[in-house]
């Protein structure tokens, strides 16, 4: 079969943060350097680079390549035409991002910071007036939060945008899943094999655990920083969504108590992990860090105002300061919803799931690629 | 022989064991001191040295020797030292003879010291013989005219022209064409100033004009050559149709290249959107703005490079170009940067086999990627295939940078990057004897060492007549031809070395054969006593020998390689191999 080139990729490219793919000679430098390449059996960051160049939409869509990279930045640092080769993967990774999401939203947010920023407030102001227009009975004697905000409505508003999240999620890995398999070609694999590889999805999910291996020196300290971040972030969610009842109390328990406990355990671990990121975008320590993008600072900013949020309304409650604590309280959701309803599906942290569905989806096309296989190797 | 009255010394050298290492010298020294006429043998650590010189110097003086023998390394490296030393010695340096025991003996036989040493006692053998019949002879002497003959007036032969005039020589260039300038005036902005090449003509046209002794003929052809080195007579055919007889004392060749004409088919050429790089830069020359092509604007160009260049001997090509043109990969980069210029928006794909932007043109490379351009690499053994597609042009290429994954660019234009091909020069090297090489371009003697003569003394090669070449590159071996020529003339005669050949007029019957036998036509008839005979013009004659076995009297003999010589030389050596 005869690929067509589309010769306006790299151009494409260069609106995600890829401007240095006309750079690249194709000496495979980057190729030789990296860690994870050879033993994915892949010929990346080189190849990924040559299909931009290309313009080899279609394939760069199927190919898992981009999703094996998690940016030590060693290659860039070998490029001896200082061509970016990490920061090319990182643009193709946001690049397919936007290609998967079928509103055009994650494609928008990351060509215009403004636009991002604009759809944060959006949402924000609307969690504002909602508490402005339909708050419960204000108690000002002493902290009534679930007479404030009742516990049930604000569960209510949870779920709904917990669904509206999966649904954007599903149908965005759907696109992605097709995209990736070629199209109808993903039905020509049973459902079977599709069942058979999710542990793959569970555990790179939730470890990422490919990071470590990346990069000479300090990977283990990032990935191990990573690991703390997505564990307090998955608290966080659990909390609020699963648990609500259970989290959102009038009654101050004891500081030991399991509630308390893993509430502090969340805010801590976003704390660490978003500061200590921050600092290294700040001061471009690492490699990875050293070409900032106006997203990537975005989705940091607001984690971490999420847990700063979250720990003021914490304190103002236990000081025993009503009206403090309500607004503190709308403020905390002003920005955590709109941090949770345009980073996931649209944003930054989407990268973090199909990263793993990409292993999820190629580790599939392995297993029925060798299942298709194995009679002829029977017959031979 | 008369000659065994001749005194004779020999001189062995260890060249600081190159040669002791495998050849017992001592031995040979032995063997050489046995040989009738050897009056003194010695070794030596390095001959070339300057007290072993000086030492070898006092031996012929005191000695009062008739001729020498050193047996060291090739005579290419010490000919001449050795030659220099005898004369600075008194002793005619025609009665020196190197033996090589080096490159011919001890690096050769590493492995059976034994036998090099009795190889070497043999060769050194055949030297004492050698000079022991050789006779005392002089350089000839030819007076040189100041002037030169430059033919083309490319930037190769009208630089040459003008650094000639100003070491006051007087110089006619001509030119085929009606214009000069060659292709450098054709081909709009060149690498690396991204001068103009129109410009760069008329600035050289014009330093020409203002130069009392320069005569520039265009529209003019050389027809006839006469003479040898400094007193060549040259008929040039005007295009009025008259002619002119030039008198120089030396010519340079600067006829340049012609681009490779792609056969109709040829990587789709013929069809309305595959030009070659030159029909396309002719094209750019009066382009402003965005392009339009065939009626549409620009929007993709395939670069193919290679064509024309590089070619399999065995891919039906019976004059297959296997050379690498070398400059039309930067020629190629460079014309896309021309174009990013026009208009940014165009998309460029080159298809190339290895990028050989040598040198400074690297930067070209790196500076056309940067501006878009993509590279994809293709394998000779499956080259790209250009086919017209509803209109417009489909390049389909097995990608090697993505191992080999076939792709397609549809294209606006397909430009077909040519090599440099020799120009039709039958007539010139009729004329002037030149040697081509292989590739058809001329040949010089020696490519690193003697890099613009030719082995027709006094005529010159300079520019992409030689060689695939640049226009700094041209330049550059126009300049080194000028400065070989004005060593040459500025001297007023020269020198030519006497092993050219002697006909003994009293065995001459005037038969003749010898005359075809020559290519140089060094021999011509006279009458000797009223009887016909055979002359020979010593300055056009190169001591080739080509006369001396036809003549059926044996009547011709070469000086320096006499017959007599050369068979003592063989006897001498079979004397040994008669005893092994
Ligand atoms: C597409 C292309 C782009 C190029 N771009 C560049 C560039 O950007 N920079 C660069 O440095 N080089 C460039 N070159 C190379 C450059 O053109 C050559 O280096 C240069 O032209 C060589 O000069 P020349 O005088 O040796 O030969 P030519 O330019 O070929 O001139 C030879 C002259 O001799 C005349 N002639 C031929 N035969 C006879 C005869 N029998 N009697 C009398 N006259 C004769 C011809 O008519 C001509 O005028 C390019 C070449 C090509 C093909
Ligand atoms: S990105 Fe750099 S190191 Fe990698 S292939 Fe390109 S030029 Fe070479
Ligand atoms: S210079 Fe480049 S295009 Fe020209 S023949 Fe050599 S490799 Fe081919």
């Amino acid at each position: 079969m005869t690929a067509r080139v589309d010769p306006n990729l790299h151009r494409e490219i260069a609106r995600f943060g890829g401007h240095d793919v006309d750079l690249c000679m194709n000496c495979g430098n980057c190729t030789a350097i990296c860690p994870l390449s050879e033993e994915s059996g892949g010929s990346f960051p080189r190849r990924v680079i040559h299909l931009l160049q290309v313009g080899r939409t279609e394939k760069l869509m199927q190919t898992v390549d981009p999703w094996l990279c998690y940016y030590c930045g060693e290659c860039s640092e070998s490029c001896p035409r200082d061509a970016n080769p990490g920061e090319t993967m990182m643009a193709t990774r946001r690049y397919l991002t936007a290609r998967y999401d079928w509103t055009g939203l994650a494609g928008l947010f990351y060509r215009s910071a403004a636009a991002e920023i604009a759809a944060l407030a959006l949402v924000g102001l609307f969690v504002a007036a909602l508490f402005v227009l339909f708050h419960g009975p204000v108690i000002t004697g002493h902290v009534e939060l679930n007479t404030f905000a009742p516990v049930h409505w604000v569960e209510l508003g949870d779920l709904v945008m917990a669904a509206a999240l999966t649904f954007f999620l599903l149908t965005n890995a759907a696109r992605m899943a097709w995209m990736f398999m070629g199209g109808t070609e993903m039905f020509k694999i049973s459902p079977a094999v599709y069942l058979r590889q999710v542990p793959v999805f569970l555990s790179h999910f939730f470890t990422q655990k490919r990071w470590r291996r990346c990069g000479s020196g300090g990977s283990q300290k990032r990935w191990l920083t990573h690991v703390i971040l997505v564990s307090g972030y998955l608290s966080m969610l659990t909390l609020v969504l699963v648990l609500l009842r259970w989290f959102q109390t009038d009654r101050v328990y004891a500081v030991y108590n399991p509630q308390r406990l893993w509430g502090y355990y969340a805010t801590a671990a976003l704390l660490y992990g978003t500061v200590n990121f921050m600092v290294s975008r700040w001061r471009k320590a690492d490699p990875m860090h050293r070409f900032s993008e106006a997203s990537d600072w975005i989705f940091l900013v607001m984690l971490f105002l999420t847990a700063l949020t979250g720990i003021v309304m914490h304190a103002l409650r236990i000081a025993g300061l009503p009206m403090a604590t309500y607004i503190a309280y709308v403020i905390h959701l002003a920005i955590a919803v709109p941090m949770l309803v345009v980073e996931v599906p649209f944003g930054k942290w989407a990268h973090l799931f199909y990263r793993p569905l990409a292993l999820y989806l190629t580790s599939v096309k392995e297993a029925g690629a060798s299942r298709v296989k194995a009679p002829v190797e029977a017959a031979a | 022989m008369s000659g065994e009255k001749k005194k004779i010394g020999v001189f062995i050298c260890h060249c600081g064991g190159n040669i002791s290492d495998y050849v017992d010298v001592e031995k040979v020294r032995e063997e050489a001191e046995k040989e009738p006429g050897v009056v003194l043998a010695k070794t030596t650590m390095f001959a070339c040295s300057d007290a072993a010189q000086q030492e070898m110097i006092e031996a012929i003086q005191k000695e009062n020797l008739d001729g020498i023998v050193v047996a060291s390394c090739s005579p290419k490296l010490h000919l001449y030292t050795f030659r220099a030393m005898a004369e600075r010695a008194g002793l005619n340096q025609y009665r020196y003879t190197q033996v090589n025991l080096r490159e011919q003996c001890s690096w050769s036989h590493r492995d059976d010291k034994e036998g090099a040493t009795t190889k070497g006692a043999s060769l050194v053998r055949a030297g004492i013989a050698k000079v022991r019949l050789s006779e005392s002879l002089e350089n000839s002497r030819v007076d040189t005219l100041p002037a030169v003959l430059v033919v083309g007036a490319g930037v190769a032969g009208m630089r040459a022209a003008l650094a000639l005039a100003d070491l006051g020589l007087s110089v006619h260039i001509v030119e085929t064409e009606n214009e000069p300038g060659g292709w450098t005036a054709k081909l709009g902005p060149a690498f690396p100033s991204n001068r103009d090449g129109a410009e760069l003509v008329r600035n050289l046209r014009e330093a020409i004009q203002t130069r009392q002794n320069i005569a520039l003929y265009t529209g003019a052809h050389v027809a006839e050559k006469s003479g040898s080195v400094g007193q060549f007579s040259v008929r040039v055919r005007l295009s009025s149709g008259e002619s002119l007889q030039l008198k120089v004392g030396a010519v340079i060749i600067a006829t340049g290249f012609d681009a490779y004409a792609p056969a109709k088919g040829e990587f789709g050429y013929g069809l309305p959107g595959v030009l070659t790089l030159p029909e396309f830069r002719h094209m750019l020359k009066t382009a402003r703005g965005p392009l339009v092509f065939n009626g549409r604007r620009l929007g993709t160009v395939a670069y193919l490079y290679c064509v024309g260049s590089r070619q399999e001997p065995d891919e039906g090509h019976p004059n297959a170009h296997t050379y690498c043109s070398r400059t039309c990969c930067a020629a190629a980069v460079h014309t896309a940067l021309l174009v990013n210029g026009l208009d940014p928006e165009v998309n460029q794909y080159h298809l190339f086999r290895d990028m050989r932007t040598y040198g400074k043109n690297e930067l070209l490379y790196e500076e056309a990627g940067r501006k878009g351009s993509v590279f994809v690499r293709w394998d000779p053994g499956d080259p790209p295939e250009v086919q017209e597609e509803k209109g417009r042009m489909m390049v389909r290429v097995a990608d090697l940078l993505d191992a080999g994954e076939r792709i397609e660019i549809p294209a606006d234009l397909v430009v077909l990057v040519t090599g440099m091909v020799p120009r039709p020069n039958q007539d010139l090297v009729h004329v002037f004897k030149l040697p081509l090489g292989k590739d058809g371009f001329f040949n010089e003697i020696h490519p690193k060492l003697r890099p613009v003569e030719t082995v027709i003394s006094g005529v010159f090669i300079a520019g992409a007549s030689q060689s695939p070449k640049t226009i700094a590159e041209s330049v550059a071996s126009s300049l080194a031809a000028v400065s070989k020529s004005a060593a040459l003339l500025l001297k007023g005669y020269v020198e030519l070395e006497p092993f050219v050949a002697r006909v003994d007029t009293a065995r001459c019957t005037g038969c003749n054969e010898c005359l075809a036998a020559c290519p140089y036509d060094a021999l011509e008839k006279t009458t000797e006593d009223g009887r016909q005979a055979v002359r020979v013009a010593a300055s056009l004659c190169k001591g080739g020998g080509a006369c001396v076995p036809v003549c059926p009297e044996g009547a011709i003999d070469l000086l320096g390689y006499s017959d007599s010589e050369v068979t003592e030389m063989i006897d001498a050596l079979a004397r040994e191999a008669v005893h092994a």
